[in-house]
């Protein structure tokens, strides 16, 4: 986990900032041959800090079934490189707002797997709907709250774009 | 999926354990993500090259390395803020001898050689 911890070391998601409002770049397929290489070696970084940061808060409470890896794994790197695509890595401005969805997820993880001896995949996809049902809510706030104040309204799914970005618009 | 596709699946696995082990009370520093990546990808592609992928076979003993990894880097971050590329090195250090000489006692093929290349 980054920055922004409470007091007790811990970073509340209800109050991360999602709407990072980043100006996309022309499209995905404007990136690069190279860039793409780039981007595909930084998104791991990415998934990485976003493994490293559940496990934090998950501790030792419990532990996870290797198939939640695998499904974590290939359902958020390929919304990640998606919108690093779209937009560029912007993951040192966001890790934080990122993180806390992490800090999310694994709390739902945490209790869905109640009662059982490890988070398994259904407990993890469970999780994984919860937060994005959250983030796309989030998303939604913040293109009202800005088409109300006259700013143009559109890429409403920018908000919390790293983890509900559709990898095959 | 060949070892190159498995490995990262493994790295995202020790990361979790790294992040089980420091729980919530430091922060990581960004930097000592590639360079941890960078070193264990190197290692683990080495032993699973050199004695298959014996990962489903090996994970909790290997995640057992990895919670100590992370131990060993909160302690050396005691001072700090967050632990950083210093105290990620050190601990590294620290546990890859751990891991060679387990693999000494233990006469080779034990999991802990996915850290040791020799």
């Amino acid at each position: 986990m980054n920055t922004g911890e409470s007091d007790n070391g811990t970073h509340d998601p209800s109050l991360a900032d999602l709407d990072t409002r980043p100006t996309p770049n022309e499209g995905p397929d404007t990136c690069s041959t190279s860039e793409v290489r780039d981007l595909e070696q930084e998104v791991e970084y990415v998934v990485d800090e976003c493994f490293f940061t559940v496990g934090q808060v998950v501790g030792m409470r419990t532990t996870i079934d290797y198939e939640v890896v695998r499904w974590w794994r290939e359902h958020y790197r390929a919304r990640f490189l998606a919108a690093m695509k779209a937009f560029g890595n912007r993951w040192l401005q966001d890790r934080t707002n990122v993180t806390s969805v992490a800090i999310m997820l694994a709390e739902r993880a945490v209790r869905y797997s109640e009662g059982r001896p490890s988070i398994d995949c259904d407990a993890a996809q469970r999780a994984a709907e919860d937060v994005e049902r959250y983030c796309t809510l989030q998303a939604r706030r913040q293109a009202r709250r800005h088409a109300s104040d006259g700013r143009e309204s559109a890429l409403p799914r920018i908000a919390g774009y790293w983890c509900i970005y559709d990898p095959e618009p | 999926m060949t070892p190159a596709q498995e490995v990262d699946y493994i790295l995202n696995d020790c990361f979790f354990a790294v992040g089980q082990a420091v729980g919530t009370r430091k922060a990581l520093d960004f930097e000592v993500i590639p360079w941890w990546r960078a070193r264990y990808r190197a290692f683990f592609l080495h032993a699973m090259t050199a004695n298959g992928n014996s990962w489903l076979k090996d994970r909790h003993r290997v995640m057992a390395v990895g919670r100590f990894l992370g131990q060993r880097a909160l302690h050396h971050a005691t001072d700090r803020q967050s632990i950083d590329l210093h105290c990620a090195a050190v601990a590294s250090h620290e546990v890859e001898i751990g891991c060679r000489m387990n693999a000494v006692r233990e006469g080779g093929a034990a999991p802990a050689r996915t850290l040791d290349r020799s």
